[in-house]
């Protein structure tokens, strides 16, 4: 038995005032074709309990779309999206259900930014890092500061951030439609020295759903879930160094070789929550020198990555397969892949836990 | 209420000083007393406490609040090599922002981590501070 994404809808990330959980929840599966008939519902959500004082959110989801069928929800912190893909398709490739549908569904701008900040930041260990004052952007800051000791040039990051900004301009859904330059960065907000408010991701809300099938759909426009893998990493603090992002360049590595694909030519959406990141990946990879050159990349975070589309986090990484599915069979942003391949890379923390998801034309 | 009582209790080992796990199996040093050695996952492991005292390898200033006060910003957060040979991650205290240095010799202080206000319990851990030369 194979699994297949066949279809799905996005929510526009933003800042959804006027939308709860349960109405994004609506919102995407009402634009949804494919997710009118399902047997099983999987809901990835990071911040119900904290954002909206909502525990069994997936029950009360389904309760309000109407669906009478199974439900589950799903937490792995920032890669909790792809971790709810791969249970829905070993839920259908088992036989146990013939169309799951995964809808990520977030709220992160219902408090302060500075209470939203905080909500992100037990993403780490909150007993032996938050509380002594580490935060996601202190890993992103002194993984950069390592990597511009070894070489690396800070403009290197920001190209990152340009390109991912000018790739979210023709891509409807994305958060931050515009561009910028590198004279942006110079009197952008610091939030841990040397990263700026421009190299990190934006928080929206968001939702996004797909349908995770059997059979492929009939008119071709599908994609089969070749390969869902994950890797635990070492906490950042118990490394050499904080920059070695040791699980998810280790599974990157394994999939490239294994289906021999080149990040440059094939579909990719790369976890970016801080351009730190992609940088020391690629690197790690092999892919970049020290001039950090992105322009023979071709499909690279087509959606303008966290980064610029924005990072709603339980539902982003249903965003990333979307998607890569979209650029495969269809196109996004006026852009059609042609490689037989896509991938889609998440992780949680700086490399805490890495997820990679192959999807087959 | 911030904290639970019993939750920060059960770490207070950790919190109050500096554990090193030593592993039996790879001879890996990590921080903080651990039941399992997170490089080889071996469970034979040893504890040794550190003197706290190291060099600060690098830091960062932070300025990304996560609640409303503004008072102690920026943070000083630093990576600090202990004299035992491992790095720990704290923040840095007793010190400008624009004095403090890399390579400087640091040492490990108990300071305030965050209190229950206004009539709260507050809770206490490990910070380090610039160790005076002179």
């Amino acid at each position: 038995m194979r699994a297949h994404i066949i279809g799905g809808s996005v929510v526009k990330v933003d800042r959804h005032f006027e939308l709860g959980y349960r109405d994004l929840a609506y919102k995407v599966t009402k634009d949804c074709l494919e997710c009118s008939d399902v047997d099983y519902v999987i809901v990835s959500s990071v911040l119900p309990e904290l954002s909206a004082h909502q525990l069994d959110l997936g029950t009360h989801i389904v309760q309000w779309i109407g669906k009478k069928v199974p439900v589950a929800r799903v937490e792995s912190g920032e890669s909790s999206g792809l971790a709810a893909v791969e249970l829905a398709a070993s839920l259908v490739a088992s036989g146990a259900y013939k169309r799951v549908m995964v809808v990520g569904v977030e709220k992160v701008t219902e408090y302060p930014t500075y209470t939203a900040n905080y909500f992100y930041s037990l993403t780490l260990d909150y007993e032996y890092e938050v509380l002594r004052g580490v935060s996601p952007p202190v890993y992103a800051a002194l993984a950069m500061k390592e990597l511009i000791k070894s070489g690396v040039r800070r403009d290197c990051f920001s190209n990152w951030a340009i390109r991912m900004h000018e790739n979210a301009v023709s891509v409807p859904h994305a958060m931050l439609k515009f561009k910028i330059t590198h004279e942006s960065f110079k009197d952008a907000q610091v939030l841990s020295d040397p990263l700026t408010l421009y190299d990190s991701f934006a928080f929206g809300d968001g939702a996004a759903a797909i349908v995770v099938s059997s059979t492929p759909d009939r008119n071709g426009s599908s994609v089969e879930i070749v390969l869902s893998k994950t890797e635990v990493g070492l906490p950042a603090y118990a490394r050499d160094n904080i920059s070695d992002l040791t699980a998810s360049t280790k599974l990157l590595k394994e999939v490239t070789n294994r289906f021999e694909l080149d990040l440059r030519k094939v579909a990719v959406e790369l976890h970016d929550s801080y351009t730190t990141y992609p940088i020391a990946i690629l690197r790690s990879l092999g892919y970049m020198d020290d001039r950090c050159d992105l322009d023979e990349f071709e499909f690279l975070n087509t959606s303008g990555g966290l980064k610029a589309r924005g990072h709603p986090i339980g539902a982003t990484g249903i965003y990333q397969a979307y998607e890569v599915f979209k650029v495969l069979t269809d196109s996004l942003g006026g852009k059609r892949a042609l490689s037989e391949y896509g991938l889609v890379h998440s992780m949680s923390g700086p490399d805490n836990l890495s997820r990679v998801l192959v999807l087959k034309r | 209420m911030k904290l639970s009582v019993p939750q920060f209790w059960r770490v207070k080992e950790n919190q109050y000083k500096l554990i090193i796990t030593v592993c039996g199996e790879c001879g890996r040093k990590t921080m903080f007393k651990r039941p399992v050695c997170p490089h080889c996952g071996s469970s034979k492991v040893e504890y040794v406490e550190s003197t706290g005292v190291g060099v600060l390898e690098s830091f960062t200033k932070v300025y990304y609040k996560t609640n409303s006060s503004e008072d102690r910003l920026p943070e000083l957060v630093g990576v600090i090599r202990l004299s035992e040979g491992v790095r720990v991650i704290g923040e840095i205290v007793g010190v400008r922002e624009d004095e403090l240095r890399e390579d400087v010799k640091v040492e490990a202080v108990l300071r305030r981590y965050l209190s229950d206000d206004p009539y709260g319990v507050i809770y206490y851990g490990i910070k380090f501070k610039p160790v005076l030369t002179h």
